[in-house]
C-alpha cells in the first residue's frame, strides 16, 4: 500500500472544498492522484452506474415535459405547471448527484476505502411515491365531481 | 502484475456493457429531445418553442459526440477509465432540463 493511501481519509475530511470537490468532478484521476488506480472493470462499473443514474435523470426530465403537454388541466390551478417543474427539477438535482456520487466512489476505489453509502436512492423513492399519492388524490377529487 | 492484469481476459464483457450503457443513455437523451420538440411542432408561428428545441437538439448532438469519443477510450486494453466524459455527460443533462423548463415556460 502506498503513503497516500494509508493517508487518504484524513486528507479527505480535513482539505474538502467546494473547489476541490469541483476538481474531483472534472479529473478525478488527476487530481490529487491519490491511492492507486483500481482495476479498470470497476472503474467501468462505476461508470455505468453513473449513466444509468443519469438515464433516471433523464427519465425524469421526459415525465416533467410529458406532464406539462399530456396533463389535461387538473382541479388546482398550475398543479400541472408545478408537477413538471418539480420533476424537471428533481431530474437536474439527480443528474448532479450522479457526477458527485461517481467521483467519490472512483476516489473511494483509489483509496480502498469503503465505497460511500447514500441516503439519496431512499429520499427519491419517497418522493416519486409522494408525488404519485398526490396524483392519485387529485384525479380521484376530479373523478368525484364528475 | 500490472501487465498481467492488462492481459487478462474480460470474461464479463465490462468494455462492451460499458459502451452500451453509453448507447443506451444517448437513445434516453433522443426521447428527451423528441418530447421538447413537440410543443414547436403543433405551434409552428412560436419562435422561441424552436429556439429551445433546436438547442436541445445541439445538446444531445454533443451527447452523442461524447458517447462516441467514449466507446473509443473503452476499446483499448485495458479500457481508459473515464475522466471529462462524466461531468460533462451530467452537465448537458442539466442542460436538458433548463431547456425543458424554458420549453413549459415558453
Amino acid at each position: 500500500m502506498t503513503k497516500s493511501a494509508c493517508c487518504g481519509p484524513a486528507f479527505w475530511t480535513s482539505a474538502v472544498n467546494n473547489q476541490q470537490v469541483l476538481r474531483e468532478w472534472f479529473d478525478p484521476e488527476k487530481t490529487p492522484t491519490v491511492g492507486r488506480t483500481p482495476d479498470y472493470r470497476f472503474s467501468l462499473a462505476n461508470e455505468r452506474t453513473f449513466l444509468a443514474w443519469i438515464r433516471t435523470g433523464l427519465a425524469l426530465i421526459a415525465g416533467g415535459l410529458a406532464c406539462a403537454q399530456f396533463l389535461p388541466p387538473l382541479p388546482i390551478t398550475f398543479l400541472r405547471e408545478g408537477l413538471a417543474i418539480a420533476l424537471l427539477l428533481l431530474g437536474s438535482v439527480v443528474a448532479l448527484r450522479a457526477v458527485d456520487h461517481w467521483a467519490r466512489t472512483e476516489r473511494a476505489m483509489r483509496l480502498g476505502e469503503e465505497l460511500p453509502g447514500s441516503k439519496f436512492p431512499a429520499i427519491l423513492a419517497m418522493v416519486v411515491a409522494l408525488g404519485a399519492l398526490l396524483l392519485i388524490i387529485t384525479v380521484l377529487i376530479n373523478a368525484a365531481k364528475e | 502484475m500490472d501487465d498481467a492484469a492488462a492481459r487478462t481476459a474480460d470474461h464479463g464483457a465490462a468494455a462492451e456493457r460499458t459502451r452500451l450503457a453509453w448507447r443506451r443513455t444517448a437513445l434516453s437523451a433522443a426521447a428527451v429531445a423528441l418530447l421538447a420538440l413537440r410543443p414547436a411542432i403543433t405551434h409552428p408561428a412560436h419562435a422561441g418553442r424552436w429556439i429551445a428545441a433546436a438547442l436541445i437538439f445541439l445538446g444531445w448532438a454533443v451527447m452523442v459526440a461524447i458517447a462516441y469519443r467514449r466507446a473509443r477510450g473503452l476499446t483499448s486494453i485495458p479500457p481508459r477509465p473515464a475522466r471529462r466524459t462524466v461531468p460533462a455527460f451530467a452537465l448537458l443533462a442539466l442542460a436538458f432540463a433548463l431547456l425543458g423548463g424554458l420549453v413549459i415556460a415558453l
